[in-house]
């Protein structure tokens, strides 16, 4: 009898090591699946931010593009037109030249040849005197040059906004980078949206250059979006105690009460599929928790939204002498 | 030009612009401002023949200011001048701005003077047909009498159209170029309506080519493959009439053909004015080769039923 009950015991405890062993087992295998899941969104959220680099590359560079197209169309228009400028006028000069050999090989006794030459050389001094067309290319020049400095000053605010040679801590001047932001979002707001721009004094702060201007290239670009049929953009800048401040404020559509919570959400985005990736404001925001700093925002429906980000200011910085 | 000096009207919200074209342009009677408001009423007030207007203005979009001077002074050819392929600019400047070209910025000094030139000529040449609405019994007529064919081989875009435009106008429906040469060689055809393109290729050879060698067809082209800078050369290279997006809308649908039956039938009384529309034939080396051949031979060839008709070299 005792040899049973121990045998039935026996098996029982057998057959509970070995569920388990199965379940530990079971256990184990879905660690690794989740594991293997985890690792899979991932790679695919690198590739989705990936890919919003990307698109904040191509509308930046469309962006400079377009900025440029006007520049270069009348510098290189102006250059080929001062060069037939420059023939019409050489054409002229070398009439008069012609005269001077006339008069230098002339027989200044004879007054009948000189009488005539003496005509045609006035007439031809005359035109030389009042040809317009050094002025006038004097005017296409000075324009040019003036095209080849914004033509400059673009580019290099394209390098100071995608800070290519450098991706590490830099001292910023938050203005610059407003500054820099706005050029690249310009074409997208010269239509429709006044620009004010309210920048303060600011000591510098720590950051990465090129993602301060993400951030900032985002704000603007989501403010001109809420303004549909135009408004204004307001740019405002300042010290607020040991932070310092910008504030990006549209006079647009405004966010609705239930979509607020929401908006920093990785991929929550209210527009029609295949235009937002509803990543912009989440990079917004891990980029500013990222240098430290924190984001604010103030909406009314139908008034608009501004958007705050605030940064430490550094005292070792401020305590340094200049 | 033999009579007097060309007038160029240009506007731009970029003044260096405007001097840069003033100098560029110094052979011909200038008008320039940087106000859209102005340059309607310059338009009229010096007979303007040629308007170039940039597109991206702060007060006022150009093809806004170019559907205004059309309205206030038709006679003056229009020409879109722009920095930025935007695609509603290009659909706005065919189906609003009507533009004889669409130029992008930076431009190249010889093309646009040959532009200006040659729009300028046209305008003080070539009479005008004004799109005043036709009377009721001639559009009657019209209808009945205009072939229209519509080359689309999306099974269900055609089974649309055929809903939309058989029960009003005479339709033939074809699925490639090699049927539509055949229906345009057998019937008097007014308007074409196309794809920019079918399962197994391209259609704007087509298209411009047809448009080349008879001007007086009206083209509506009515696409989901939209992209800028086909858009462009079917203005430039095919004077298309009307562009459409789809999905195709029974509204817009019958509008734009209906009015490009009206700009065929006001053409067939007046052939003459059909050079408004001109453009010059491709290049040889830019016609594809299933069209260079025996099919270019059949398009050049296709009965030009309209008398009087320039041909368009």
């Amino acid at each position: 009898m005792l040899e049973i009950v121990l045998l039935v015991v026996c098996v029982l405890l057998a057959g509970a090591a070995v569920v388990m062993y199965t379940r530990g087992k079971r256990a184990d295998q879905r660690v690794a699946e989740l594991n293997a899941e985890l690792e899979k969104m991932q790679h695919t959220q690198s590739q989705v931010i990936h890919t919003t680099k990307l698109a904040s590359l191509g509308q930046m560079i469309a962006g400079v593009a377009h900025e440029m197209n006007t520049p270069i169309g009348f510098v290189k228009s102006n250059v080929e037109v001062v060069r037939e400028l420059m023939n019409e006028h050489r054409a002229l000069l070398a009439k008069c030249i012609q005269g001077f050999d006339m008069m230098l090989a002339a027989d200044l006794t004879q007054p009948q040849f000189i009488e005539p030459l003496r005509r045609t050389m006035t007439k031809v001094r005359h035109a030389l005197a009042t040809d317009a067309r050094l002025p006038d290319a004097d005017e296409l020049l000075k324009d040019s040059v003036d095209g080849l400095q914004q033509i400059a000053s673009l580019v290099r605010n394209l390098k100071g906004f995608a800070r290519v040679d450098s991706d590490g801590m830099d001292l910023l001047d938050l203005n610059e980078c407003v500054e820099s932001a706005l050029t690249i979002a310009a074409h997208q707001l010269r239509d429709r949206i006044d620009v004010d721009k309210q920048l303060g004094a600011l000591p510098k702060i720590h950051g990465i250059a090129s993602q301060i201007n993400q951030v900032l290239l985002n704000l603007i670009t989501n403010a001109g979006q809420a303004m549909g049929d135009g408004g204004k953009l307001t740019l405002t800048s300042k010290r607020n105690g040991d932070m310092v401040e910008v504030e990006v404020a549209d006079t647009g559509a405004g966010i609705p009460d239930a979509v607020l919570p929401k908006i920093f959400d990785p991929f929550f985005t209210t527009k029609p599929v295949g235009e937002g990736t509803g990543l912009g404001l989440s990079i917004v925001h891990k980029i500013v928790q990222g240098h430290g700093g924190s984001i604010k925002v103030r909406t009314a429906a139908g008034k608009g939204s501004a958007f705050t980000i605030s940064f430490p200011v550094d005292h070792a910085l401020l305590k340094k002498p200049a | 030009m033999s009579e007097a000096q060309i007038r160029v009207l240009f506007i731009d919200d970029e003044a260096r612009i405007l001097r840069a074209l003033k100098a560029l342009f110094r052979d011909c009677e200038v008008h320039a401002t940087t106000d859209p408001a102005e340059a309607i009423r310059l338009a009229s007030a010096h007979d303007i023949d040629v308007v170039v207007c940039d597109q991206r203005m702060p007060k006022m979009q150009g093809i806004e200011v170019l559907r205004e001077i059309k309205l206030a002074h038709p006679r003056a050819m229009r020409v879109l001048l722009t920095g930025y392929a935007d695609l509603n600019a290009v659909l706005g400047s065919v189906n609003e701005g009507e533009v004889f070209r669409y130029v992008s910025k930076p431009w190249d000094n010889a093309e646009l003077r040959g532009i200006v030139q040659l729009a300028a000529r046209i305008a003080r040449d070539t009479p005008l047909v004004l799109d005043k609405p036709v009377d009721e019994r001639d559009r009657e007529q019209a209808r009945k009498q205009v072939g229209i064919l519509v080359i689309e081989d999306n099974a269900e875009t055609q089974q649309r159209m055929r809903e939309i435009l058989t029960p009003h106008y005479q339709v033939r429906f074809v699925t490639s170029p090699e049927r539509a040469l055949q229906v345009l060689e057998q019937h008097e055809t007014g308007v074409i309506i196309s794809e920019t393109a079918g399962q197994h290729g391209d259609f704007t050879a087509l298209i411009k080519t047809l448009k080349q060698y008879h001007p007086h067809i009206a083209t509506v082209v009515v696409t989901d493959r939209a992209n800028a800078q086909v858009a462009i050369d079917l203005i430039n290279e095919g004077q298309v009439f009307r562009l459409l997006l789809k999905p195709v809308r029974m509204g817009s649908c019958r509008l734009s053909v209906d009015a490009a039956v009206g700009r065929y039938w006001q053409l067939k009384q007046n052939p003459q004015a059909a050079r408004r529309y001109f453009v010059a034939p491709s290049a040889d080396s830019s016609i594809p080769s299933w069209l260079a051949g025996s099919l270019l031979q059949r398009i050049k060839l296709l009965p030009s039923r309209l008398l009087g008709m320039a041909r368009a070299h």
